[in-house]
């Protein structure tokens, strides 16, 4: 290692070799990933979120949601993802290909919600929903931020929480939720891809063929 | 004899001159403060992963926002910070000649730290980017390439001017840490931030970064480190040391092949965590080699030696356990957990901060010319860092261990999983404010030192910019 420029050359030409490998090998492989059109129904999959979810996404970025949640559901017989009703097949590159920053996300201090928006037995409302960012839970912090608790004037808001408790703001005040919020909500309940690809598919059987031998 | 290159310790505190013990000192001393500020928001996270609702309602500092914060200041502001000055010190004194571009040096150090001021506001009003290690806005994020590469120029002039040349695997460790980051950031930047790839690609390249961090830049910066200081402290030739160069470059050309291990089970090509299992197999090479290199540290006693060896220990031991957790088997108790935590601050903090805590205590008294002021400060910060460093990587790996097994119990909710992890996650916060009051005794005997050396010896007026750091 005295020839100086060689070192360095060789250093750089492992760098890049790796990045190269690692970054554009699942480039040339997933870049060009299209929707799948489903000929039975007539439709492509996954759907493009709608704007208003697409902004909520940016919401749920910018507080750092990914701290606490994945949006990754495993293939059955690795984790019991499927057994917590989280979604019923494993997650694949193509539901992410209209995600301008996709969450998948690291850490499960709570629930994964890549299907979030199709919950068994039966979806949260947005109600609930906004109840839980307003005033939080045991678990989930509150995020009253999104929020405007404002003096009714004339007749109250009809998107005013209908909160109670502790949480219901004094008389004559009503708690509003903010654009972040409603585009927050909106990104939640829209998250949701139960097409079953052809990708998604094969997996899932041998597994169950495997699980069945046993 | 290959090791007779290593030289002797210097004995005049001048090698370095004197222009630039300024800039050092400044990058030093800011380091510690991004050190300390970390520690805040490491301790605020802590605390909300078991009381949810605590500032949780301040919008700067909600949980996803302060672990950005704690880990942004963490990485780029202490471990970088203090880590790059150390090598460009290192390696001017193993060049023998006096620092070049010091001014480069100093201009580049102010930028880091000051994108790295701007861009934990940036975090706290929301502007992060949500990949892990890589959260500064991307507003910052070109200034942090140009202020990293004027720091590293110094260090490279300093290294290709050299004076003697040899086989000492601390140069090369100091030089590719310093080179690699520009281009690491570079490559990140160009596909996360600007020409964003899609859907999960965005996770892969997100992986990658995460592992050249890991493995092209803080370990490569406090190797370099940790092996000068093994032959100064030890004071002989290093044994087995024909088998460095292979283990660095193990290091360098299949490190980053192991970002797969960040994706297990996840919506990529499945070669990818398969890749990683297969390289991280031939990293353990590497590990093997380092720890027959460094073996003499263990042996070592004193602080500065203990810190030295609690370092080289840990990052052994992250080997193993980031080794382990590649396969599947394993990943799929481990990931999504606590037990991630737990590797990150066992390598960040154990390895990383510890073996740079060692190359401060042994280099800043070179650059103040006299001894740190407090040596009771200084073994009661090494101490309260490990006893820190041991109980939250203990607690958080138990708790994630603990929270992977109830994850696969279907039945089990989140509301009993998180109470069954509580206990380790109060003893983790303990650790957090142990840590934090640890690092606080750092910087109240640095500054002390500055003080003492300006009143003592009125040596420059290069180190009255150093305290008012």
């Amino acid at each position: 290692m005295k020839n100086g420029p060689l070192f360095l050359f060789g250093l750089l030409v492992s760098a890049v070799i790796a990045w190269s490998a690692i970054v554009l090998g699942a480039h040339g492989q997933l870049g060009g990933l299209t929707p799948w059109f489903d000929d039975g129904e007539g439709k492509s999959h996954p759907a493009r979120p709608t704007g208003l979810a697409a902004r909520g996404q940016l919401v749920y970025a910018d507080l750092g949601c990914a701290a606490g949640h994945t949006q990754q559901v495993r293939r059955p017989g690795f984790g019991s993802d499927q057994e917590r009703g989280w979604g019923d097949r494993q997650s694949v590159a193509r539901d992410y290909i209209f995600q301008e920053r996709p969450q998948i996300g690291s850490s499960r201090i709570g629930p994964d919600l890549a299907n979030f928006g199709a919950r068994k037995p039966q979806p949260p409302s947005a109600e609930t929903l906004l109840a839980l960012l307003h005033s939080g839970s045991d678990r989930h912090p509150a995020f009253p931020f999104l929020f405007e608790t404002r003096k009714i004037e004339g007749e109250s808001s009809a998107r005013a929480l209908k909160l109670s408790g502790k949480a219901a703001p004094s008389v004559g005040y009503e708690v509003v939720p903010s654009e972040r919020a409603v585009t927050l909500v909106a990104y939640l309940l829209n998250l949701n891809s139960p097409y079953v690809y052809p990708e998604a598919k094969p997996l899932v059987r041998a597994v169950a063929k495997e699980e069945g031998k046993k | 004899m290959i090791t007779s290159t290593i030289q002797p310790p210097p004995s005049d505190g001048d090698m370095v001159g004197l222009h630039a013990r300024g800039p050092l000192l400044t990058a030093f001393g800011l380091a510690i403060g991004w050190l300390v500020a970390s520690g805040v928001f490491s301790l605020i996270a802590a605390i909300q992963l078991h009381s949810a609702a605590f500032l949780a309602d301040c919008e700067y500092l909600t949980h996803g926002r302060v672990r950005a914060l704690a880990e942004t200041s963490f990485v780029y502001g202490w471990a970088g910070g203090a880590g790059i000055s150390a090598v460009v010190l290192i390696l001017s004194r193993l060049g023998g000649n006096p620092l070049r571009a010091a001014n480069w040096f100093g201009a580049g150090s102010v930028f880091w730290n000051l994108g790295i001021a701007a861009g934990l506001v940036g975090i706290a009003t929301g502007d992060m980017t949500s990949f892990s290690l890589l959260q500064l806005p991307r507003y910052v994020q070109p200034l942090m390439v140009f202020a990293s590469a004027a720091m590293g120029i110094a260090g490279l002039l300093a290294w290709s001017g050299r004076r003697r040349d040899g086989t000492f695997a601390s140069p090369w460790y100091g030089v590719a840490g310093l080179v690699l980051l520009p281009w690491a950031l570079t490559a990140a930047q160009v596909s996360l931030l600007w020409f964003p790839m899609r859907g999960v690609l965005q996770a892969v390249a997100a992986a990658w970064y995460t592992e050249a961090v890991i493995f092209l830049w803080l370990t490569p910066l406090s190797l370099a480190c940790a092996c000068y200081l093994a032959a100064k402290l030890v004071g002989r030739a290093l044994p087995s040391y024909e088998a460095a160069p292979l283990a660095f470059w193990m290091l360098i050309v299949v490190g980053t092949w192991s970002a797969g291990r960040h994706l297990v089970g996840g919506p990529v090509p499945a070669w990818i965590p398969t890749m990683a299992v297969f390289s991280f197999s031939m990293l353990l090479y590497h590990f093997a080699v380092v720890g027959l290199n460094l073996r003499p540290v263990f042996g070592l006693s004193g602080s500065v030696g203990s810190a030295l060896k609690f370092g080289v220990g840990s990052y052994l031991l992250y080997g193993a356990v980031a080794f382990l957790a590649c396969f599947r088997g394993i990943a799929l108790r481990t990931q999504f957990t606590h037990f991630a935590s737990a590797t990150e601050q066992l390598f960040l903090y154990g390895s990383v901060s510890m073996i740079l805590f060692a190359a401060l205590y042994f280099l800043v008294p070179q650059l103040l010319g006299r001894g740190w002021s407090s040596p009771a400060l200084m073994s009661g910060h090494l101490a309260g860092a490990t006893i820190g460093v041991v109980l939250s990587v203990v607690a958080l790996g138990w708790a994630g261990i603990s929270q992977g097994a109830v994850m696969l119990e279907p039945k089990t909710g989140f509301g009993e999983i998180a109470s069954g992890v509580r206990p380790y996650l109060l003893v983790n916060t303990g650790a957090q404010l142990v840590l934090l009051a640890s690092n606080l005794l750092l910087a109240v005997n640095f500054l002390r030192s500055l003080c003492s050396c300006c009143q003592g010896s009125g040596v420059s007026t290069a180190l009255s910019e150093g305290s008012a750091s």
